[in-house]
């Protein structure tokens, strides 16, 4: 039986950048920006909706006296992850189980 | 980036993202080159002149790495300023040197004061074998782990070996286990940062 997809994840440079932000500790918002390859605006725009759905932290911090934002994966998040990783199995035929 | 995207292309995105964040490879090399080198080399003059030419009280030699704990620090704290993410292998690393320097020198200072001097040497390579054992194992870079296996022989060794020969053996484990793998990593660290300017 096909699962709904969470429509927060299944948006191309939404689940770019959770999937970054699962695979590592913290990631500074240049850095998911340089490996999505997205514009600041668009990415900006996309994390504040993982923000608000409660998937990610986002802290603004100051480095060298410039602002820096800093993301980092919630328990909340990780489980959404793992939750449309599953859904997304069940859409592929057997052999790629 | 917000077109729609069938499920196959989101499996792939998942994995092609996650690889990108696990292959950054943040280890330099740098450090285990710095203090193979410096280890080497005092290890290797304090041998020359104290068992070889007779001199006396030639421990000052050690004096020689403190430029390298200023290096340390130095790169450390530009590293830091460079650093754009965070990944759970530095982090556990770090844990793992930090376990190092607690270990060397609580264990330096039990056999000073225990006046156990001819143990030293052989305290001194079982524990360096362990933090490059373990990096080794978390970097999964097999000179590392060879370089503490290699380590650990050598202090079981030393209880053959007459102690003025000791230094020599700090000398080939710091060769083994720090400047080799050093030169590795290095290597894989530049190559990967030359793939990242081409790209």
């Amino acid at each position: 039986m096909f699962k709904d997809l969470d429509p927060i994840l299944h948006s191309q440079l939404r689940l770019a950048a959770i999937s970054i932000l699962i695979s590592v500790k913290e990631a500074e918002f240049t850095f998911i920006k340089e490996q999505t390859k997205a514009t600041a605006g668009n990415l900006s725009v996309q994390l504040n909706k993982l923000k608000e759905a409660g998937y990610i932290e986002i802290t603004k911090q100051f480095k060298n006296n410039y602002p820096l934002t800093v993301c980092k994966i919630t328990a909340q998040g990780i489980s959404a992850f793992e939750e449309y990783v599953k859904a997304l199995r069940s859409y592929m035929p057997d052999d790629n189980k | 980036m917000e077109e729609s995207f069938n499920e196959k292309q989101s499996l792939e995105l998942i994995t092609g993202m996650i690889n990108k964040a696990k292959n950054k490879f943040s280890e330099s090399g740098m450090l285990y080159l710095v203090w193979g080198i410096a280890i080497l080399f005092c290890s290797l003059v304090q041998f020359f002149l104290s068992s070889l030419m007779g001199f006396k009280n030639v421990y000052y030699v050690w004096f020689l790495t403190w430029p390298v704990y200023i290096y340390q620090a130095i790169f450390l704290y530009k590293k830091k300023k460079k650093e754009t993410v965070k990944t759970y292998t530095d982090e556990i690393l770090g844990y793992v040197w930090i376990c190092f320097i607690i270990c060397f020198f609580v264990m330096i200072f039990i056999l000073i004061y225990s006046k156990r001097f001819e143990l030293i040497y052989s305290a001194i390579l079982v524990i360096y074998a362990i933090p490059t054992f373990l990096s080794g194992a978390i970097l999964k870079v097999k000179s590392l782990l060879i370089g503490g296996i290699c380590c650990w022989a050598l202090a079981a060794l030393s209880m053959f070996i007459p102690l003025q020969y000791h230094l020599l053996l700090i000398s080939i484990a710091v060769i083994l286990a720090w400047i080799i793998p050093g030169l590795y990593l290095r290597n894989k660290y530049l190559a990967q940062n030359k793939l990242a300017q081409q790209s």
